[in-house]
């Protein structure tokens, strides 16, 4: 029986045990601390130590004005894409692999980006810790475990950039700062207002959803303006409270977006662009983000949901044919299309070096032969993949063993932690550190009213950005 | 070793800001809060290893924590809600009753709310908005209870109706209505957090399960089963959910399951029990680490509980089992049922993980392996051959906080906030004015924490006294003349008065109520199916949980696990309402007898232009027009764009859905 694959669920019904492997507090540190040389003194300069590096490192880079984040749902297979291993026997010759810049690379499921290498800096040391597809989508794009008591007001790393980017807005503005595309179970705003949160929309030809109206401009005029001589008394003194006046505000807002031409041009597309992009929901959303972005009116962080990618079957295409059912090749070319327009036209716009662009699943695939379901099943080994916003391309940072089924070198500083490998909380603190956002801020107006950190940085390992990305 | 410098230094990891490091913290709010004995937690549990609530105790309060000091607020980028914690902190409960002049007395009131509110005016000197209209009370009552306004024919028979006692008699008619078991059952579906599937953990009831929950709900609000049986069912049923025979209590025990070791389970089933039913959400950051330090600036119970006891309460949960059962492995091996059982001979709540949602759970000497089930407000445990879960609930529904927390959540469903706000965070410690603790000091709060004491313990021991009777605390509600206030103030509003209810706040309708609203005043029904099924219902108060996509899902249903329901105002809103189909459709003239539209009938049966408007207005806002209103509107039947009249009022129409008095409950 096939396995149905839903795209963006994945196959989020499959119970998983035992794969959380980050250690808390070991029982040897415990013991150690139980000792009889134990005195206050540990803690105290554990306690220092986390200190001063808050405050030293929360330097941000500040290269980037823009974020596209493209999430790969339901865990695209590192071992076949961007952390590629030839396994004889297993990996079809259909791969076609070759080696640019010393690097292993899928020619035959990712052609065009193998041309775009040079943009391309890839995270290979990067490990979940959950392998439940929505907790570990949902961790992926909030920066924090789901499941942790801050995990329910934890807003979207897109909220942040939102609320942080909110002082750029001019009044002309009319765009939403936090876009979502094809992405309608992205993680909201948490705690945060609701213009924080990803306003949602999936691409069509015609233009953004709602902004025009049955009947023509003239005759929705003419409805606004009746409306308003109707409603103002209350709408605009608002003398039942201050929600019906903001709710005015909402409809300056909606107005602004409808019949307006920056509008229609950012969000509508020809058939030609659209094959250009690969004439999908996936590549047109990759182009209404370059138009979006080209319109400069407001949007900062968008959101590009990709799903399909739960290959528990048939990765290499049913009875190994690539052109059978949805599988690694299939899944590849929508991904190669999209992605690799989308670089060229961000170049050919001039905006490719002020938008940074991140492609992340929520975990890795199992490694090495596939299995008797001629799949590979859920594992925490993943990749992360980082273009524009001055992030220097054509490299690896961090490696992986000879099947990738770990970290050989993590290729990265780790904070405070040398050696470990590069967590989703760190791919937070990485964004936004790259548009000039201080990872380790603290705002006291979370309903807990105990302070909310955009990353994590208590415990051993507090959330640390991949600087090496922007050296060479 | 020394315990004592132990401590000292998990204090400085813990709160570097806490000058004085406790000593065995003397407990004033005598036998509520039993510190534990001997065994220091704070040493098992240093702060800066919990992983996922960043860093220590200096970060968990304002850098300038004296809400009298003038750069208090300054600190406080967006939220209103901290400012008001600070306020209640600094005012604490005024005690004197000077009546002011002018403030209304309410002797002619029967309410006993009505006697707590009206005191409190009184003592602050605040004169409180008006009555509501008949007009604003018919459609503010009908659309609370039953999630939509009135039918235009109803609004016409209550204003004709003399009768002094017209709107409790209106009160009973809806809280007898079927609407109000639809209405109502979307609500404990929120609370109960009813879904197919919770994304934040992964747990799946599928259709089939949550369908069980969600009848096992609407036949409670049928029999109006009361809440302390209805607790006891959520806490302790065992079973099975095998669809055929499906429990749909056991759903609430299974919305708990987590990842990780046994015990993060165990723990957020108590996280669930204590939020729901005691307020107590302060419990999932006990489950991590001790609150001193953490809590020091919030509430004074949760400050001087320690992850010990938080472990306590959910040792209750310890001999429970979820175990998935996939009755079709072989063709169906995603789909599976759950069945909920205790072992009495299973292991207590054990510390031995490393690994998880939370931090490490060790013991403290190598005899302690396991922690043993004690209610941490009373020290009681388990009877003697007692089902841990029995004695759970059985502790819980006892607990005074048990009816607290239940009438403070339902009073903020009617006014917009709770007595104790936010309604999942009450501070055991601080509701009795008459007994708060009297050692503590600033950052710790020390007033008394609700904005009307009294009234909450009156309410809560009214709940009691009537058998935990959901409705009876409803109608009480609604009856009260502090409920039928206007929303309309006049002058310059203080947000400080909201905690005394100076005004009714008003509420953005929900997405149900938006969809059903428009469809049954249109009288073009909208066909829903419910997520996950083939199943459709005609009204969106009748889904068994949220559709969160489409016209819908842009008014923030929430989807019961990691979004909340929201009432804010967006963009998208406005834009739906403007444009979307499901609006645009529902302002046409087609159909004919029982099917045709409002607008076909409407301009078929008015005798002329002003019967119409007044005809449109009665049906989607509840009321006629204002003279003012009354003139745009005439001006727009004759000479708006359109070759029809029925144009001309579609468009009309269209602006009436598009007020804020048609979006908002006011």
């Amino acid at each position: 029986m096939a396995r149905k694959i839903d795209p963006f669920q994945g196959c989020g019904s499959e119970e998983h045990k035992g794969y959380f492997s980050r250690q808390h507090w070991t029982r040897r540190h415990f013991f150690s601390m139980m000792g009889a040389g134990v005195t206050a003194s540990i803690l105290t300069k554990k306690a220092q130590a986390a200190d001063t590096i808050g405050q030293a490192a929360a330097t941000p880079v500040n290269k980037a004005k823009n974020v596209i984040f493209i999430l790969l749902a339901g865990a695209p297979s590192h071992t076949d894409l961007f952390d590629f291993k030839f396994i004889k026997g297993t990996t079809p010759d259909a791969t076609k692999p070759d080696t640019l810049k010393g690097v292993l690379w899928p020619t035959g499921i990712l052609p065009k980006l193998g041309n775009s290498f040079g943009d391309l800096a890839i995270i290979r040391s990067l490990r979940s810790h959950a392998l439940v597809h929505s907790l570990a989508q949902t961790w992926t794009q909030i920066g924090r475990n789901p499941a942790s008591a801050l995990g329910s007001i934890t807003p979207n790393i897109g909220s942040i950039v939102a609320i942080e980017k909110d002082q750029l807005r001019t009044s002309n503005n009319v765009f939403p700062t936090f876009l979502a595309l094809n992405s309608p179970s992205a993680a909201g705003s948490g705690y945060f207002e609701t213009r924080y949160a990803p306003f949602q929309t999936s691409p069509t030809n015609t233009g953004l959803n709602n902004t025009t109206h049955t009947g023509g401009q003239p005759l929705f005029n003419e409805r606004w303006s009746l409306m308003h001589q109707l409603d103002d008394p209350l709408r605009i003194d608002a003398p039942y409270g201050k929600p019906l006046s903001d709710m005015n505000d909402s409809y300056a807002g909606a107005n602004g977006l409808m019949y307006n031409p920056l509008v229609t041009k950012a969000f509508s597309y020809t058939q030609a662009d659209s094959l250009r992009y690969g004439n999908n929901s996936f590549g047109n959303s990759c182009l209404i983000a370059r138009q979006t972005l080209a319109a400069n009116d407001g949007t900062r962080f968008i959101q590009i949901t990709l799903g399909g990618w739960d290959m528990h079957q048939n990765i290499y295409g049913i009875n190994g044919d690539p052109t059978k059912g949805s599988n690694i090749f299939t899944m590849g070319k929508v991904l190669d299309d999209g992605v690799s327009t989308l670089i060229s036209d961000l170049k050919a716009d001039g905006t490719f070096n002020d938008t940074l662009i991140v492609i992340v699943g929520e975990f890795g695939r199992t490694v090495g032969k596939i299995t008797a379901a001629f799949g590979r099943d859920h594992f925490p080994q993943q990749f992360a993949v980082f273009a524009g916003g001055g992030v220097k391309g054509g490299r690896t940072i961090g490696s992986t063993d000879d099947l990738g089924a770990g970290t050989v070198d993590p290729g990265w500083s780790g904070g405070t932690f040398p050696g470990r490998d590069v967590a989703p909380e760190d791919i937070e603190a990485t964004i936004l550190s790259a548009v000039g956002i201080d990872w380790t801020k603290v705002r006291y107006d979370d309903p807990f009213h105990r302070g909310f950190e955009y990353t994590p940085q208590g415990g051993d390992t507090p959330a640390f950005p991949v600087h090496e990305l922007w050296n060479a | 070793m020394s315990l004592k410098r132990l401590r000292f230094g998990a204090a400085l990891v813990c709160a570097a800001a806490t000058t004085q490091a406790q000593e065995a913290t003397p407990v004033t709010v005598a036998d509520q809060l039993q510190q534990p004995a001997a065994i220091s937690a704070e040493v098992l549990v240093p702060h800066a290893e919990c992983l996922f609530f960043t860093k220590e105790g200096e970060r968990f309060r304002p850098l300038i924590s004296n809400p009298r000091d003038s750069r208090y607020k300054a600190q406080f980028g967006l939220s209103r809600m901290t400012e008001d914690v600070a306020q209640r902190l600094s005012e604490g409960n005024p005690s004197t009753s000077t009546n002011a002049p002018g403030v209304p007395t309410i002797a002619t009131s029967k309410n006993f709310i009505d006697q707590y509110i009206y005191k409190g005016l009184q003592d602050a000197g605040v004169q409180p908005a008006d009555r509501t209209t008949e007009y604003e009370f018919i459609r503010r009552v009908s659309i609370d209870l039953t999630g939509r306004p009135p039918v235009a024919e109803r609004v016409r028979s209550y204003m004709a109706d003399t009768s002094s006692d017209k709107r409790s008699k209106y009160i009973e008619e809806l809280l007898a209505s079927p609407l109000f078991i639809d209405r109502w059952t979307m609500y404990w579906g929120d609370r109960f957090k009813n879904a197919q599937s919770l994304p934040s953990s992964g747990v799946q009831r599928f259709a089939e399960g949550r369908d069980a929950f969600y009848n096992w709900i609407k036949s409670n609000l049928i029999a109006n089963k009361p809440y302390d049986q209805v607790a006891r069912e959520l806490i302790a049923t065992q079973g099975t959910n095998s669809w055929e025979n499906a429990q749909g209590p056991i759903n609430w025990v299974v919305g708990g399951r987590s990842s990780g070791p046994a015990q993060d389970t165990y723990d957020q089933q108590t996280v669930g029990v204590a939020t729901t039913f005691l307020g107590l959400s302060h419990t999932n950051c006990l489950l991590c680490h001790n609150g001193q330090g953490h809590l020091t600036a919030l509430t004074y119970w949760g400050s001087h509980t320690t992850r010990y006891q938080a472990w306590q309460l959910a040792a209750f949960m310890a001999k429970t089992t979820t175990v998935l059962t996939r009755p079709d492995p072989m063709n169906n091996p995603n789909k599976y049922y759950w069945a909920v059982t205790d072992n009495p001979k299973a292991n207590d709540y054990a510390l031995n993980t490393t690994t998880g949602n939370r931090p490490s759970r060790l013991p403290a000497a190598p005899t302690e392996k396991t922690v043993a089930p004690v209610y941490f407000f009373n020290g009681n445990k388990p009877a003697s051959g007692e089902t841990y879960r029995v004695g759970l609930a059985r502790e819980v529904t006892a607990d005074p906080l048990f009816a607290t927390a239940a009438v403070n959540y339902l009073w903020k469903e009617f006014f917009g906030r709770g007595i104790v706000d936010p309604v999942d965070q009450i501070d055991p410690a601080r509701l009795d004015p008459d007994n708060l603790p009297s050692d503590c000091s600033d950052p710790t709060p020390c007033g008394v924490q609700p904005s009307n004491p009294y009234l909450l313990k009156a309410l809560s021991q009214d709940f009691a006294n009537n058998g935990y009777d959901l409705k009876a605390v409803i109608r009480k509600i609604v009856n009260s003349e502090a409920y039928q206030l206007s929303s309309r103030w006049n002058g310059n509003w203080d947000p400080s008065l909201e905690p005394l209810f100076a005004r009714k706040l008003v509420r953005r309708l929900w997405a149900e109520e938006i969809s059903d609203t428009i469809a049954a005043t249109s009288n073009l029904p909208i066909t829903y199916t419910a997520p996950g099924t083939a199943n459709k219902v005609s009204w969106a108060m009748q889904l068994p949980e949220p559709i969160t996509n489409g016209f819908l899902g842009y008014f923030l249903p929430g989807n019961r696990d990691d979004q909340p329901r929201r009432g804010e105002g967006s963009v998208q809103q406005a834009l739906a309402l403007m444009n979307d189909a499901t609006v645009i459709a529902r302002i046409k003239a087609t159909g004919n007898g029982s099917t045709a539209s409002t607008l076909m009938l409407l301009v078929a049966q008015s005798p002329n232009d002003t019967a119409l408007v007044n005809n449109l207005y009665l049906t989607v806002l509840t009321r006629p027009p204002t003279d003012a209103e009354l003139a745009i509107s005439l001006k727009q039947l004759q000479s708006g764009t359109g070759a029809t009249k029925t144009d001309k009022a579609s468009s009309l129409m269209w602006a009436l859905y598009n007020k804020v008095d048609f979006i908002y409950n006011y």
